[in-house]
């Protein structure tokens, strides 16, 4: 439709009134003059929009009509008439029809201001024309999705705060996906839409390249993280014979290119998760490995653990060394599984002290604990899972394995306590209430997907439908639907009085709130087949958004409450089941105590340690590891230090400074990690700024801790 | 005094042998607390006690801290006793 | 019985290759201009003490986790009832780090005969001339009680670690040289930067430390003589 629609009788006024470059318009679209107004449009766009009949529809465009020759207006937009339009819709309380008729669009002063501005709802987006893209299309689709996937009960809930529905500018893409090289080792490179087809890689370099490019593929059809498992492992194959210097050269190739994606889609860096191993995992050890050319190499997975480890060390060498001027790599991020079988493998200790030295020097390193005998797989988002019969099946032909979360909603649990005002029954009722909600708002978005799905490689979502080995690369039948929560400390707050770490009354309510949650998730489950669980959202920004609602809806109970500063707005809940994050707690609480509420929540659980300035030796740093892994439950470990990188002179130091260590220059920009994964602070958004001034970082309590009493676990 | 906690699940072979010395112990004066896995208050307490398998039993002393555990096992009666009453 | 301003429960730093936790003594014969922890040190009045007692049940917690406690200070060994405050923690059956800046040598051999320490690191503060060693300690210092110290250490008959905390200012690569070469101590000397947050000496805070590469490759080069 023609965007400006002018009007006959104005129209040497207006002439006079123009610039040259208003001149150029103006011509484009005087054909469309008041002699081209036609308010049969109107009419027709009503009947094929909405369910409203004929009669109605030309009532309508006969008033809109009226209105605009009596109010003289000079010149009128499309928009406005839809708009226009819509008043005439409400006035005859036609709500319904007015949804189904409704534009989306921005008003022109947030997108001036959205190209002036960054975006600081996601930090790993930075500003520019790419990144602007990408906002306006979120906000469009972030429309579509509350107006026309979700129904208006889900659509509600999120609006007011109760739940939060992740990604809503991605509605049209699952959440976040885990794979195997070993597809593309086998099919090589062959996607939808795409004129070349490329065979499998015969040589390392190529499958860097095809792993990248497909990485840039997955991007563009799901929301958030890309994870590959066994990245090490599934390259040995192709390593053999390859000098010490060639390795480290692949392993810098392997980092540079996922760390330097940002010029992808909307100049956002993939969400790389590489998932290693110093073992050779029980479920690879016997399968035979397909080498160069996608061809089956005569050898089994246990006979490359020497190249197998050899390139995990070599990667760890890069992540030492940091980019160009010392920082540590925002992405990929490397995940090493330590497992029984990992203290059994000859030189563990090395490896252990190896990536301990890079977690201390640049905290890279992520130290997930896969405890007990049976093998378990990482899906994406830490989602790991013991294998039963047919996952064992699956693993003889790991290309087969490739797995998702279609989406991720995260409950306010704040809110609930407001709710409940102290009363347990409904605490817990209203908790029920709701995950229902959560649950809804899951099988909308599985339907809609369903839908784009069903219409296969013509579809949109035709990488996803690709079918190479009998099934399409989404493998519904295994997708998950995360369940995440934030402000589980505020809850207890709000309904006992105390915080989590303040006493053990307090840490158990908040136990039971979570095993009420797990049991329930566990029982819809089997109620619709599909498999819903538990996670810690990430939540960089609900945390914030939600505790901004309760500021607004939950006043003054909520002003107590929220943690940060509020009034600089730096306002935030606690992250998922975190304990305060300024809670004097030192790593062994926080592990034993955070750990504890792993078991039940399956997919994506963490304890971060601040380091702040401190730079830990490697062997100190390998003994707390081994101990979290024998002594607690916990599931997954990151150590995070602090940077301050000069702008001016390029040079990176430790610690937060405000100034440069080196040339003095007040040009620098903070590192360290937000959520979970490291980028710089001047991308924060508030809430997250208020968390980072509240984090204990370890330091010793030389002043007086009265009134702090240090809950014992265990 | 000590008290003991004993967590069991509904179906679990080892579990009637375990309330079996509940029931005992109780009989005896001890402060017996019993909680079930499948329910919200059993699961919470049994994650506080890092609790992943049944049955289990913690015996712990008036001020709430730990005196011994069995998990995943069941212990003889005789074995409880020696735990609980090493203080009287 | 001496009073404790500081606990820290956890470090990753202090005892190499330990989880340990570490108690900060008060007070120092030393005035070492780049301090930062001089307001503990020289005014602990300020600071509220912490009771044995809450620390031993504090530690008792972390069985298991902490390897061992490192007293530091200020100078520990200042304080004469110091080796009954060490008998009590290792009566809970943890090992002992003491940081000391080897002025007490006596009280060093005693606790080294008695086995009542398991680890012991000494600062070393510049190399072992009394010039140096009194711009670097602001104090003018007995070198024979510094030399003693070192040579009770090199016995080996305990764990031990020279450090050397190193400000551009007082120490140029020669300097550093010079004390490497003093000690011979192979691995067992490490070289720390120094830390221009809050030093007891103000104008230090305008000083730029040294690049971490140099002073790694320092480190190393100090390693090498034996």
């Amino acid at each position: 439709m023609a965007s400006v629609i002018e009007m006959k009788e104005e129209r040497k006024d207006l002439k006079e009134e123009l610039e040259t470059t208003d001149m150029a318009l103006f011509v484009r679209t005087s054909e469309e003059s008041m002699n081209d107004w036609n308010r049969q449009r109107i009419v027709d766009a009503l009947i094929r929009e909405t369910y409203i009949d004929v009669d109605t529809a030309k009532e309508i465009a006969q008033e809109v009509e009226d209105l605009i020759v009596t109010s003289r207006i000079k010149m009128i937009t499309a928009p406005l008439v839809r708009e226009l339009v819509d008043t005439k819709l409400v006035e005859r309380g036609l709500e319904q029809a007015r949804k189904m008729h409704t534009r989306l669009g921005m008003p022109l002063y947030d997108v001036d201001q959205l190209i002036l501005h960054p975006n600081k709802e996601n930090a790993n987006v930075p500003h520019g024309p790419e990144a602007t893209n990408l906002t306006l299309a979120e906000r469009i689709k972030k429309e579509y999705a509350l107006l026309s996937v979700f129904s208006q009960e889900t659509a509600d809930a999120h609006m007011r705060g109760d739940i939060h529905l992740h990604d809503l500018g991605f509605v049209d893409r699952p959440y976040c996906s885990g794979q195997s090289l070993e597809y593309i080792k086998r099919f090589g490179l062959s996607l939808p839409n795409s004129i070349a087809m490329a065979k499998p890689a015969k040589h390392p370099e190529v499958l860097l390249a095809h792993m990248v490019k497909f990485a840039a593929g997955l991007q563009s059809n799901f929301a958030g993280a890309i994870g590959w498992d066994a990245v090490n492992l599934f390259f040995a194959p192709y390593l053999e014979g390859m000098s010490d210097r060639e390795l480290e050269q692949l392993a810098q190739m392997m980092i540079f290119e996922f760390s330097q994606q940002a010029v992808a889609r909307g100049g956002q860096a993939i969400f790389t998760d590489l998932n290693l191993y110093w073992e050779i995992p029980k479920h690879f050890e016997n399968v035979p490995a397909i080498g160069p050319g996608g061809e089956k190499t005569g050898k089994n997975y246990s006979d490359y653990m020497k190249e197998s480890q050899r390139f995990a060390w070599a990667l760890f060498n890069v992540f030492m060394e940091g980019d160009g001027s010392g920082r540590p790599f925002f992405f990929p991020k490397p995940l090493v599984h330590i497992t029984e079988k990992f203290f059994q493998t000859p030189g563990h200790m090395d490896f252990l002290h190896h990536i301990c030295e890079v977690a201390s020097e640049k905290g890279n390193t992520y130290f997930v604990f896969d405890r007990g005998e049976t093998a378990k797989i990482s899906e994406c988002c830490r989602l790991s899972f013991k294998l039963d019969q047919t996952d064992l099946e699956d693993a003889k032909e790991p290309w087969k394995m490739r797995y998702c979360a279609l989406q991720n909603v995260t409950l306010n649990l704040p809110r609930i306590a407001y709710l409940a005002k102290g009363d347990d029954t409904r605490l817990f009722s209203k908790l029920t209430e709701f995950i229902e909600v959560t649950v809804k708002a899951h099988l909308e978005k599985k339907s809609f997907i369903e839908k784009l799905l069903s219409i296969g490689e013509r579809g949109p979502l035709a990488l996803l439908a690709m079918n190479r080995d009998g099934s399409p690369y989404l493998r519904m039948h295994r997708a998950s639907f995360l369940i995440g929560m934030v402000g589980l400390n505020e809850l207890v707050q709000v309904h006992t009085g105390q915080e989590m770490h303040q006493s053990r009354q307090a840490f158990k309510f908040g136990l039971k709130v979570i095993a009420h949650m797990k049991l329930l998730v566990d029982k819809l489950s089997g109620r619709h087949g599909i498999h819903f669980v538990l996670e810690q959202t990430p939540a960089e920004s609900t945390a914030y958004r939600f505790a901004k609602l309760d500021l607004r809806f939950h006043s003054p109970r909520s002003g107590d409450i929220v943690k940060g500063n509020i009034s600089k707005g730096e306002v935030y809940y606690t992250n998922s089941t975190y304990l305060n994050n300024s809670a004097v707690l030192n790593p062994i609480e926080r592990v034993r105590q955070e750990g504890l509420f792993h078991p039940l929540i399956e997919a994506g659980a963490l304890t971060h340690i601040w380091l702040g300035e401190a730079k830990p030796s490697r062997e100190s740093l390998a003994n707390f590891v081994i101990k979290t892994f024998k002594q607690t439950q916990n599931d997954q470990i990151a150590f995070s230090p602090e940077f301050t990188t000069c702008n001016a002179c390029n040079r990176t130091s430790r610690g937060l400074r405000s100034s440069c260590q080196y040339c003095g220059s007040t040009e620098v920009d903070g590192i360290t990690r937000i959520t979970g994964y490291f980028t710089k602070l001047s991308s924060w958004n508030k809430g997250k700024i208020g968390e980072l001034h509240n984090r204990y970082r370890n330091q010793a309590y030389i002043e007086a801790q009265e009134g702090e009493t240090v809950l014992k676990a265990g | 005094m000590e008290m003991i906690k004993i967590f069991v699940k509904a179906k679990c072979p080892k579990c009637p042998a375990a309330k079996e010395i509940g029931m005992e112990l109780k009989r005896e004066g001890v402060p017996v607390f019993n909680y079930d896995l499948d329910t919200i208050d059993g699961l919470a307490e049994a994650s506080f006690y890092s609790i992943l398998s049944t049955p289990s039993f913690i015996i712990e002393d008036e001020k709430e801290r730990e005196v011994a555990s069995w998990r995943g096992v069941v212990p003889t009666l005789q074995e409880v006793k020696q735990h609980l009453f090493r203080s009287n | 019985m001496i009073e404790i301003k500081g606990f820290l429960e956890t470090s990753f730093l202090d005892w190499p290759g330990k989880i340990c936790s570490v108690l900060f003594l008060p007070g120092c014969n030393f005035r070492c201009p780049y301090c930062h922890n001089h307001p503990l040190v020289f005014h602990p009045g300020q600071f509220a003490s912490i009771s044995l007692k809450q620390i031993l049940r504090h530690l008792h917690s972390f069985k298991g986790w902490v390897d061992g406690v490192c007293l530091t200070g200020g100078e520990p060994t200042l304080h004469a009832d110091f080796p009954l405050l060490i008998r009590q923690i290792k009566e809970r059956g943890f090992p002992v780090k003491l940081d000391t800046n080897g002025s007490n040598p006596e009280m060093l051999e005693k606790l080294i005969d008695k086995r009542q320490v398991d680890f012991i690191a000494m600062d070393v503060k510049a190399p072992l001339d009394s010039f140096s060693y009194r711009r670097s300690t602001g104090l003018s210092i007995d070198l024979a009680l510094i030399s003693k110290s070192i040579e009770i250490l090199k016995r080996g008959k305990v764990e031990y670690q020279f450090r050397m905390t190193v400000v551009p200012q007082l120490h140029s690569e020669e300097e550093i040289q010079a004390l490497g070469e003093q000690l011979r101590a192979g691995r067992r000397l490490i070289l720390q930067n120094f830390n221009p947050e809050n030093p007891l000496d103000p104008s230090l805070k305008e000083t730029n430390p040294y690049d971490p590469k140099f002073l790694k490759e320092m480190e190393k080069r100090v390693q090498e003589m034996v």
